[in-house]
């Protein structure tokens, strides 16, 4: 069969790893042997009795959650802009333009928002202009971690989105329109619950996307700022827990699907009502 | 373009779209005007331009032995998901059998399954194979090599099943009862049709291999550095223009490979 190898090759270089992983994080750490075999809950049991863990999980979900919100409302005008106020030419200049950040790399366009963000950086000389002074305070909070983290979800929010306002019949908005209502009932009544599904998913891409960053925490949050990707490397790469590491990728995963899939069912639902 | 849009509303639309795309693209502006300050200490405005940093930057051997580590291991990267991906693609887009959802999931995983808990996963594997073999994986550029690979394949499937769905299998039907043998058939009528989806397809793979952090970071050795990986370390110590020269090469680098890519598909279509 022709999709033997590739099938292949992601079983074992995926599947089987994680699979193991599933089984490792129910084993026992010691700090000499690394690993004991066991079939033990403790690592779970460690992370929901440690009120540092349960922090760190509540840093990541709700900054997550406040990253995607800010993508989704800076998101959906550029979307439709785009769908609907620009010429082809000037839309695939402009995707190109959005897609360079996007694909430039964390390590990238993190150091460059280090460089914006810095208490000597850009944004700094800049509001010293109109009489700023004192340190801005932003590297290594949480506010820095959230505009880093807006500004790699971004693109894909707007891509999302875009696709399905191009979806959208056009004379939908015109007989709108031609009945008498304003742009903004219009946007409101028609093109977001039509667009609800492209909605959805671009939340729920960023959502995950942000619950899984590296980079921006570690880079533009500092050392003492913890979210939970920067948590399992860690304890896999460098205290080498695997067990417990292991436990921390399952927790992090089962959590997010539990968040987007409770999103999803609840939007739904309001959204079926919607278009009764 | 519509008429009824009263005229304001477009101009704010306008206005908030490109202070949204300002906001993400100027930073990578600011980024490749530092690298050419003639500053030691950062501070703005700049009191003179240089080129020195991109010497200094070619100069560190974790810069320079980086970048052409990266161009290798994605250049492989890219043929191994070409090779691996081009036969699953037309198995899944042609094929008729059981599990075919299934069997595209499975190869789409490494795209869903996050960077860090894959690259997590892949690690300890790779150390729990070198416990029992002693045959050491982790940290050498074939542990690099098998992770970026899994980067690489599901956006060369994605890519190339997207063209290979727009060829009309009537054509090569038609080419076949007039005789030609299957591999004829491929590489004169299937291929040339579906060769911009390849390119696109082994560009983004490409890319996607190079910018890798998340994966990378765990399989990294002390000989083999990936540059995005010597980019995070000097980042941890140091903040100075050497990094705005780094940033500048690799974001040229990535706009010259997405102009291409434009060229042949619909960008979006990737995503």
């Amino acid at each position: 069969m022709l999709a033997a190898p590739g099938l292949v090759f992601v079983t074992l270089g995926l599947l089987l790893p994680l699979a193991l992983m599933l089984r490792n994080s129910l084993n026992r750490y010691d700090p000499s042997e690394l690993m004991i075999s066991a079939v033990t809950a403790e690592n779970y049991l460690k992370f929901f009795g440690d009120a540092f863990y349960q922090e760190v999980l509540w840093r990541t979900v709700w900054i997550s959650g406040l990253s995607t919100a800010i993508c989704l409302v800076a998101g959906v005008p550029v979307a439709y802009f785009l769908a609907r106020h620009v010429s082809a030419l000037a839309k695939r200049m402009l995707l190109i333009v959005i897609l360079v950040p996007l694909l430039i790399g964390n390590a990238v366009r993190t150091s460059a928002w280090m460089l914006i963000l810095n208490d000597k950086g850009v944004l700094a000389a800049f509001l010293g202009l109109f009489g700023h002074e004192g340190p801005l305070g932003l590297m290594y909070s949480a506010q820095g971690v959230i505009i880093g983290l807006v500004s790699v979800l971004l693109p894909f929010m707007i891509i999302t989105l875009n696709s399905v306002f191009e979806s959208i019949d056009q004379n939908l908005e015109d007989a709108g329109q031609s009945l008498g209502a304003g742009h903004f009932t219009i946007m409101r009544r028609i093109v977001l619950p039509l667009a609800m599904p492209g909605v959805l998913a671009g939340s729920v891409l960023c959502f995950i996307l942000s619950m899984n960053a590296y980079a921006t925490p570690v880079l533009i949050g500092g050392p003492t700022f913890h979210m939970m990707a920067p948590t399992v490397y860690q304890q896999i790469a460098k205290v080498m827990n695997w067990p417990f590491g292991a436990a921390l990728a399952f927790i992090l995963m089962a959590v997010t699907l539990i968040l987007t899939v409770g999103v999803s069912v609840v939007v739904q639902r309001r959204y079926r009502k919607w278009s009764e | 373009m519509r008429a009824g849009q009263s005229r304001s509303i477009r101009i704010g639309y306008t206005a908030f779209s490109m202070a949204v795309i300002g906001f993400i693209v100027l930073p990578l502006i600011f980024i490749v005007w530092m690298s050419f300050y003639s500053n030691k200490i950062l501070s703005f405005p700049p009191e003179g331009y240089t080129l020195d940093w991109y010497r200094r930057a070619w100069a560190l051997s974790d810069f320079r032995n980086g970048f052409f580590l990266s161009l290798r291991t994605s250049l492989i990267a890219t043929v191994v998901a070409l090779c691996l991906g081009l036969p699953a693609s037309f198995a899944l887009v042609r094929g008729r059998f059981w599990g075919r959802e299934t069997v595209s999931t499975v190869l789409m995983s490494p795209m869903v399954v996050p960077g860090i808990v894959g690259g997590s996963a892949l690690f300890v594997f790779f150390l729990e194979v070198e416990f029992l073999t002693g045959w050491r994986v982790a940290g050498t550029s074939l542990g690099l090599i098998v992770a970026h690979s899994l980067i690489a394949l599901p956006w060369m499937i994605r890519l190339v099943t997207t063209s290979l769905i727009s060829v009309n299998p009537s054509i090569e039907e038609a080419a076949r009862s007039l005789g030609a043998a299957p591999l004829t058939v491929f590489f004169r009528i299937t291929l040339p049709v579906i060769k911009p989806g390849l390119i696109a397809g082994s560009l983004f793979a490409f890319i996607n291999s190079f910018i890798d952090l998340e994966k990378s970071i765990f399989l990294v050795g002390p000989d083999s550095t990936t540059l995005q990986i010597a980019l995070i370390n000097y980042l941890e110590w140091n903040f100075d223009s050497t990094i705005g020269a780094v940033a500048t090469v690799q974001i040229a680098l990535i706009t010259v490979l997405l102009l291409i890519t434009d060229r042949y598909a619909k960008l979006s279509r990737a995503f």
